[in-house]
């Protein structure tokens, strides 16, 4: 019979991992213009000009940004939207 | 080539010299039959998670492709009602409800020749008066230029 603490530990860490939440991240692509990445995040998130300007500069000097975090199935409507604007963009567990 | 604003969004390009005519209706072409190394950019997969990418490729590649080809349609629409003014110029009216299909297919055209022809950020903000056109990537170039400029338009007339 094992110890529970050799039990316990796999138990949390699969709850922890099924727990976690997603995060959408936008990739910086040098063809895609300044202005259409910040009209896209307006559109996709309905952002304010300003917000959506901060995460495009983040985008473009960083090479990406983390647009978005939450359940799954959202995540993945927000890839598939911004794809649909042709951003690359993915999604990733929260680290 | 010069852009004019509708009140209700959208604009009209006019002045189209026909050099710039004939690289515009290639805007149309399906980018996946042009471009067909360039176009792997377009349907990126969403992750390296191998569930979701199975996922991805049975159901929303097909929605995402059949999107861009209906925003092809509407773009061919347009350029099929293209009309010819004085010396020879050509005029291209965007309605509002184009506005979003002009874009998505600009887009499209200048991320297949960009990763097709290698461009790279430098080459794009080049000074054009250096390019050379004669070669494939000049050319490209070119285009990839022409098609931000639309853009560009497209989206400040939406703002406005």
């Amino acid at each position: 019979m094992p110890k529970p603490d050799l039990l316990e530990s796999p138990e949390t860490d699969l709850l922890h991992e099924l727990d976690r939440p997603w995060q959408v991240v936008v990739h910086n692509d040098p063809v895609n213009l300044m202005s259409y990445v910040t009209m896209v995040f307006r559109r996709v998130f309905g952002w304010t000009a300003e917000k959506a300007e901060q995460h495009m500069m983040e985008v473009h000097v960083k090479g990406r940004s983390v647009v978005w975090s939450g359940g799954k199935e959202k995540a993945e409507h927000y890839v598939q939207q911004l794809h649909g604007f042709l951003l690359l963009a993915t999604m990733e567990k929260v680290p | 080539m010069t852009f004019e604003f509708a009140k209700d969004g959208g604009g009209r390009f006019h002045g189209i010299h026909p050099v710039l005519e004939a690289i515009l209706r290639a805007a149309a072409a399906d980018p996946w039959e042009r471009c067909p190394e360039g176009s792997a950019r377009l349907l990126p997969p969403p992750g390296d998670h191998g569930e979701l990418i199975e996922d991805w490729e049975d159901h929303v590649r097909p929605e995402l492709r059949e999107g861009f080809s209906m925003a092809r349609s509407v773009v061919e629409e347009d350029l099929g009602a293209m009309t010819q003014e004085k010396k020879g110029e050509w005029s291209l009216t965007i309605p509002s409800d184009h506005t979003d299909a002009w874009l998505t297919t600009l887009n499209a055209v200048r991320l297949a020749l960009a990763s097709e022809h290698d461009l790279t950020e430098a080459d794009m903000a080049a000074d054009e008066e250096k390019a050379d056109f004669s070669t494939p990537k000049g050319m490209a170039l070119l285009q990839v230029n022409l098609f931000g400029f639309m853009q560009e338009c497209l989206i400040r007339s939406m703002e406005d």
